[in-house]
């Protein structure tokens, strides 16, 4: 009896919702996001979503921001589990156009907001600042969003001071695939965009190589010699001890020099609060190493 | 051998090297390779890559492909196939599934153990492959028929099994083909001891192989172990396939190749061509990996080797195609009536029917714990509920009245839908509607897919009406184009963007996308086709008897196919648009059908199709209630009920 089931439990909540339905005909209040970005910006603006889509992996890979347990878990980004969305009742439904493909089934559900944070070739903070406003709009939390706004510019601002000793060195971003592959993040990613922001040069010149399969070769990352590599992310177990034991892993200019830093989960295509985590994270490991450089 | 033949391989591997050549002296000039050799200075960073990177690269392409070559030959002359080889006969992609596994569940073991792990796998999907032929005397396109289903079950395994670790992003990743990047020369080392070492027992293996040549009765009059003989070969073409699946990953269809080359040359002695083989092997998959880099270099587009060797893999087997021999082995045993199974099997199908109509309708879970809803919660979900079972079940029934006519217009129980192409076909179109229109939204991915079905639908056709073509090449040359299609997906999918994702939840294929509109629509398209195909009963009487049976009854071949092929296309293109690619429901449900009793034709199509639909919508059930609220894809679903019935079917043996 104990598990009387969060369905049985839902269902009771999504009568008692009904009646109070009418009430909160101005700002949506019943927030379901489908997308993580989109569920990022929805948290920094103070609205806890009632549900959002596989907590599971996001609180494993995006960390931040803390999603507590009574938010009910959709399913798959890519198969929404639409009964249990249909049960909760939302009235607004998040996604980007990640999910175009799902949007007339969803909408029938819920209006839904679609707002894009990446495009390809295109730099996407300033896309995630326009999402925070845009939702902010929506939801009638627009002081909120200035304030958000507001307070990321500031710490980016405080960060690009603080860290400008360290600016001179070009960083490569990567995440590791296997012991031979890495994953590399360019300009049109949120971590190289916040870079440029930090007034750092990214060593990687071209579009971001992020893909199910780690396309670039390790040995693509000794164009630049005096560069550092920040990995993002855990290594995968597996890879683990080949890539000690890669040559020419070990033969990177920055390898050998230790200026590898390991900043750990972040959501890679996540908004403003994945962007932030990264500036925090890497401004930290910056200043631990100090000395080191 | 042809006189001059030797200039075409001697040209394309001076090509291969000057491409080689072209690609190194980019990171350093040709002039300071000798450098390198002879100073005792510590190396460069660029003499580092050169020397850890790219030559044990070129080694590990050229140790890769002479082994798969060796594993082709082997496979080829042991089974008298022309088209075996590691991918076609699905070994292959068993060593990648338990690679897969490993990294999910044990990535700690797999870390040193890659070798003892994709050979475990290797050798399972070959045991069953090889027990699954065994019931057809080897007959070729029957074991590159279950050599495709036992890929297509690994792949679902694979991707069903990190679908449910919640590793959505990885789920097809390791499907994307081998990748021959190299940072030192261990897997080279490893390779080339363990290509050695099968090379040895090969040439050991030679000569008792070519006796089997013979005939079993001549071999063993030869005094020659035949079952023995046949195991050991197996085995050798077998690990070899692991030992390249654990040092680079999935490459495709250069075993395939590989002999295919030699005998292209003018060299038919036997011996000659397993000699050869690992040669052209070598030298293909160094051109391929060339080619490979020079597009990185030149285009900025970096695509795993595999996913390229993949590529011709479809052309290849279409050209092969006129090479095969065809047994025409009817299984007539099958069409015994058994009238007391039928009385018994029909309240059985109501039930069944019954049972998922409420069970889909009325039963929910929540993670924990199942429960059955009330009056009023049912009519509260019966809007999201009865779309998704009417889609399900319209589906299931269009593939297996689809598998039911491919059976017995081939005679081949291995028939199924996912061997005519189209879906394979359907994939293609949604993926070109993707990459040219964008932002088209769902119904130009509709018309895209659409688009493609019916293309592949055409050249089927064309294929179909050719007179003199055995029914079995029909389904190869679906075989060839589904591969081709699959592998064009795969190269997409690695490079990867917003497209991969699309893809990827199309390949799932779900029922969970349609709306009431699309499900009325799939269940009207549907009962049009069962209706159309049972004015076909005579045609599908007369045809599992054989063409010159056929031909003497009035039953004109060519233009029967062509119709009923054009019934089984727009069937499966149907289901595959709306609901996925889905796969063997349209085998296994014809093979039940038949077991219970429903011999005649229209009684087989029609119990087919209700069995289809049951089965789907069981699946659909099962999909949407294994990993609540996590979704399986409907595909994979059903395939993981596929699997444990090929299974079945190859543990009771004899029929």
């Amino acid at each position: 009896m104990m598990s009387f089931n969060r369905r049985g439990v839902l269902l009771g909540s999504a009568a008692l919702l009904l009646a109070g339905h009418a009430k909160a005909a101005g700002a949506p209040q019943r927030i379901a996001a489908i997308d993580w970005a989109m569920l990022e910006t929805s948290v920094a603006l103070g609205i806890m979503p009632v549900a959002a889509t596989e907590l599971i992996q996001f609180r494993k890979d995006a960390v931040e921001p803390a999603i507590p347990d009574d938010v009910i878990d959709l399913g798959l980004r890519g198969s929404v589990n639409l009964e249990l969305l249909h049960l909760v009742k939302p009235d607004l439904i998040l996604i980007s156009p990640f999910y175009t493909r799902q949007e007339g089934t969803l909408s029938a559900i819920a209006p839904t907001m679609s707002l894009p944070f990446y495009i390809k070739g295109e730099p996407p903070f300033e896309k995630a600042l326009n999402a925070v406003r845009a939702l902010g709009e929506r939801l009638g939390r627009s002081e909120e969003a200035m304030s958000v706004e507001a307070d990321v510019q500031k710490q980016l601002a405080t960060m690009r001071q603080s860290l400008a000793g360290f600016a001179d060195r070009p960083t490569y971003l990567v995440n590791v695939g296997d012991s031979r592959h890495v994953r590399v993040f360019g300009s049109d990613s949120m971590f190289g965009d916040i870079l440029v922001r930090l007034g750092f040069r990214n060593a990687w010149p071209d579009r971001s190589r992020f893909t199910f399969a780690a396309p670039v070769p390790i040995e693509k990352l000794a164009a630049e010699k005096d560069a550092r590599i920040v990995i993002i992310s855990d290594v995968p177990v597996e890879a683990r001890s080949g890539l000690r034991s890669s040559m020419i892993w070990n033969a990177l200019e920055p390898v050998r020099q230790g200026r590898v830093l390991q900043l750990p989960n972040i959501a890679p295509y996540g908004g403003v609060t994945a962007g932030m985590r990264f500036a925090r994270l890497f401004a930290e490991a910056l200043q631990a190493e100090g000395a080191a450089r | 051998m042809k006189r001059f033949a030797w200039i075409f391989p001697a040209i394309v591997a001076l090509f291969a090297v000057a491409l080689f050549v072209h690609e190194a002296s980019l990171r350093l000039p040709l002039a300071l390779w000798g450098k390198m050799f002879l100073s005792s200075a510590s190396l460069s960073m660029d003499e580092i890559i050169l020397f850890y990177g790219i030559f044990p690269r070129a080694g590990v392409a050229l140790v890769a492909g002479a082994a798969l070559g060796l594993s082709g030959a082997l496979l080829q002359q042991l089974l008298r196939n022309p088209i075996a080889d590691p991918s076609t006969l699905g070994i292959s992609a068993g060593a990648q599934l338990a690679i897969v596994v490993a990294t999910l569940f044990f990535p700690e073991f797999l870390d040193g153990q890659r070798t003892f792990v994709a050979l475990f796998g290797a050798g399972t999907a070959a045991a069953i492959v090889f027990a699954l032929a065994a019931r057809r005397a080897f007959e070729p396109v029957t074991m590159v028929v279950s050599g495709l289903l036992v890929g297509v079950t690994a792949a679902a395994l694979s991707a069903a099994l990190t679908l449910a670790q919640g590793e959505y992003l990885m789920s097809l990743v390791t499907w994307n083909g081998g990748s021959l990047s190299q940072q030192d020369w261990s897997v080279f080392q490893s390779l080339s001891i363990e290509f050695v070492i099968a090379a040895v027992l090969s040439a050991l293996l030679l000569r008792p192989l070519l006796l089997l040549g013979l005939g079993d009765a001549g071999a063993r009059s030869l005094g020659v172990n035949l079952v023995g003989i046949r195991f050991a070969v197996a085995t050798v073409a077998t690990a070899l396939a692991g030992f390249v699946a654990a040092g680079v990953g999935l490459v495709s269809f250069v075993g395939l190749a590989a002999p295919a080359l030699v005998r292209g040359m003018g060299i038919r002695r036997p011996a000659m061509v397993v000699a050869v083989s690992p040669v052209a092997g070598a030298l293909l998959l160094f051109l391929c990996d060339g080619l490979v880099q020079f597009l990185a270099s030149s285009a900025g587009e970096t695509f795993p080797t595999g996913a390229v060797t993949a590529l011709i893999g479809g052309p290849l087997l279409l050209w092969l195609l006129p090479r095969v021999r065809t047994a025409d082995l009817h299984e007539k045993s099958a069409l015994i009536p058994k009238p007391r199974v039928l009385r018994q099997s029909l309240p059985f199908l109501l039930l069944a029917g019954l049972t998922i109509v409420v069970l889909a309708l009325a039963v929910a879970r929540d993670g924990t714990s199942w429960m059955v809803l009330d009056l009023t919660q049912i009519r509260d979900l019966a809007s999201l509920r009865w779309p998704r079972l009417l889609a399900a079940s319209a589906a299931g029934g269009l593939l297996a009245l689809t598998g039911a006519i491919l059976q017995r217009m081939t005679g081949n129980a291995m028939a199924s839908p996912e061997v005519i192409g189209v879906s394979g076909g359907a994939g293609l179109g949604f993926a070109t509607a993707l990459t040219f229109w964008p932002t088209g939204g769902a119904l130009t991915q509709l018309g895209g897919a659409g688009a493609g079905a019916l293309l592949v639908m055409v050249l089927m056709l064309a294929f179909a009406s050719r007179r003199h073509l055995p029914a079995d090449k029909l389904l190869l040359a679906g075989i060839a184009i589904g591969s081709l299609s699959s592998s064009v997906l795969a190269a997409l999918m690695a490079i990867g963007d917003q497209r991969s994702w699309q893809i990827l939840a199309w390949l799932g294929g779900s029922a969970s996308t349609a709306t009431a509109g699309t499900a009325m629509l799939l269940g009207g398209i549907a009962l049009v086709g069962l209706v159309v195909s049972l004015f076909f009963t005579r045609w599908l009487t007369v045809l599992p008897l054989g063409a010159p049976v056929a031909r003497s009854l009035g039953v004109s071949v060519p233009i029967s196919r062509v119709v009923l092929l054009l019934i089984c296309g727009m069937a499966t293109g149907a289901a595959s648009l709306l609901v996925g690619p889905l796969s063997f429901v349209g085998l296994i449900a014809p093979h039940i059908a038949l077991r219970a009793g429903f011999v005649r034709a229209g009684d087989h199509m029609a119990a087919s199709f209700v069995l289809g639909a049951i089965v789907m919508a069981f699946a659909d059930f099962g999909a949407r209630t294994a990993t609540f609220p996590y979704e399986l894809p409907l595909g994979l679903f059903a395939a993981l009920v596929g699997a444990p019935y090929l299974i079945w079917l190859v543990a009771r043996g004899e029929r």
